[in-house]
């Protein structure tokens, strides 16, 4: 198994699933959440992709009862959509409402709101990752995390341990390269004087 | 004149065609020239004290794997570890996507490893289909086909195998077909695939009924470099679900630890919680996230 200070460092990564864009807590009234994508990006699939792999970890980290569905289709030409369902003010929704998991096949498409709730929906094509993330915001009315001051100190000793492994890689890659010199050097010399002792 | 020579052999050093030595750097370093046979000069310092090579340095060996101070890892919950590791896996397809446990030991590099079988309470994977090696047209042959088996049968089902044609992945065989399956040399085909039947992974069996019971659902794992690996859950599975199966496992473990001489050191290490695309968490043993907000019940919503 792998040491443990190289996992313990690369657990600190962690902070990043607690904060960043994404790390947010969605109201009461949102129910749940489908998302609606291809599987490549060519179509315009790209902004969904990126949504779906750098937000929405953070998002269901902070909002683990909400069910969020990502329905994976192989058709490019399809739609791109996002739903998120709220429940309407006063509603109390039945606790078995029909949620399909997520589908790699295109098979769990979005189901029609249950009683008691509406549905608001964001096209996602041909949109820029930044631009769905910010419009699901403002819609769904989520409130961003701060920054714990414990998170902050990590995120500066995870910033400290890159710069340091910078100036490292740079000392090494002069090591290297100096070594890879020599020797190289020393072949052609060591050709040079086969080329002589031939010659004489 | 001979005084005269031996003058003008010394002149001649400051004669300006011909310089005694060449004023042009040689072609080719020193030490890489052609060795003449001028004796090397060597100035004993007495007693053999001079550079003697000394035979190099034994690499330090280890009979044990290495087991690591766990001070500076931080340990989880179960809850806390599936809080994340569903947050990593948010979109998945859950049926797909699986909980392994890894499980460190602290044991000896040689020695007899841990090998099992194991009944989870709750099965990860449910395509079990399992080929039966026993005497054609025998009464064996019905029992076997009525208890599910995709392939059966003796000589036809080497052909088959031979062919190329596994529909199964599990294989057993009957005491009476032994002597068959060692004469039809399907160790290269059967063996990388795990597949082959032997003794020590009871699948030579003379009750057919109770292994295919027993193989249906079950898992197979073994110690590779001090470390068990298994899947043991869906993504889906509640937070109660999983512990079931991890505490099904650890104290099957802990049975098969207890089995092993008494000479070999062997005892549990550290057990990590990983998913198929999410990081490895150390566990701590306790089933309760340490954050108050989440409960479990908070961790089963659908993925």
């Amino acid at each position: 198994m792998v040491g443990v200070l190289r996992r313990a460092n690369r657990l600190t990564e962690l902070v990043w699933i607690r904060n960043g864009p994404g790390a947010a807590i969605l109201p009461q009234d949102v129910t749940r959440i489908h998302m609606d994508f291809a599987h490549k990006f060519n179509g315009g699939h790209v902004g969904p992709r990126k949504v779906w792999r750098h937000n929405m970890p953070r998002l269901k980290y902070w909002n683990p009862t909400i069910p969020m569905v990502v329905n994976r289709s192989h058709n490019q030409d399809g739609p791109a959509t996002l739903s998120i369902y709220f429940r309407e003010p006063g509603a109390t929704l039945a606790s078995d409402s029909p949620m399909p998991s997520s589908s790699a096949d295109g098979f769990s498409k979005a189901p029609a709101p249950a009683a008691g709730e509406r549905v608001l929906t964001i096209d996602m094509k041909d949109r820029r990752s930044e631009a769905i993330f910010k419009e699901f915001m403002d819609k769904s009315g989520a409130v961003p995390i701060k920054t714990s001051p414990q998170d902050e100190a990590l995120i500066r000793e995870i910033e400290d341990r890159k710069a340091i492994g910078t100036i490292d890689r740079e000392r090494v890659r002069k090591q290297n390269e100096a070594a890879k010199r020599e020797k190289q050097m020393i072949a052609q010399a060591h050709s040079e004087a086969a080329a002589i002792k031939a010659a004489l | 004149m001979a005084s005269l020579n031996r003058c003008l052999a010394s002149l001649a050093r400051f004669s300006l065609t011909t310089p005694a030595r060449p004023t042009t750097a040689p072609l080719i370093p020193k030490f890489l020239l052609p060795t003449t046979t001028v004796p090397l000069v060597r100035y004993a310092s007495g007693g053999g004290g001079g550079m003697r090579k000394r035979p190099p340095k034994k690499k330090k060996t280890y009979k044990t794997f290495r087991s690591y101070d766990l001070s500076p890892m931080e340990q989880f919950s179960l809850c806390d570890a599936m809080r994340y590791l569903r947050a990593f896996e948010v979109g998945r397809p859950p049926a797909v996507v699986k909980y392994e446990l890894h499980i460190k030991l602290k044991t000896h590099k040689s020695g007899p490893v841990i090998r099992n079988r194991i009944r989870l309470p709750f099965p990860v994977k449910t395509d079990t289909r399992i080929g039966v090696i026993c005497p054609e047209d025998s009464p064996l042959m019905t029992e076997a086909q009525q208890l599910g088996a995709v392939a059966v049968g003796e000589e036809s089902l080497f052909e088959s195998i031979r062919q190329g044609n596994i529909p199964f992945n599990k294989l057993i065989c009957h005491e009476d077909s032994q002597d068959a399956l060692k004469k039809a040399n399907l160790g290269k085909i059967l063996g990388p695939r795990g597949l082959m039947p032997s003794q020590k992974t009871k699948t030579i069996t003379t009750d057919l009924k109770s292994t295919v019971q027993e193989l249906i659902g079950a898992d197979e794992y073994r110690e590779r470099s001090g470390v068990v690996r298994l899947a043991v859950g869906q993504m889906g599975f509640t937070p109660q679900m999983l512990s079931d199966n991890i505490k099904a496992l650890l104290s099957l473990l802990k049975a098969d630890i207890n089995e092993v001489d008494d000479s070999y050191t062997k005892a549990l290490d550290e057990v990590v919680l990983s998913s198929t695309n999410g990081p490895g968490f150390s566990l701590n043993g306790m089933f309760k996230s340490d954050d108050e907000g989440v409960k479990p019940e908070d961790l089963q919503s659908v993925m």
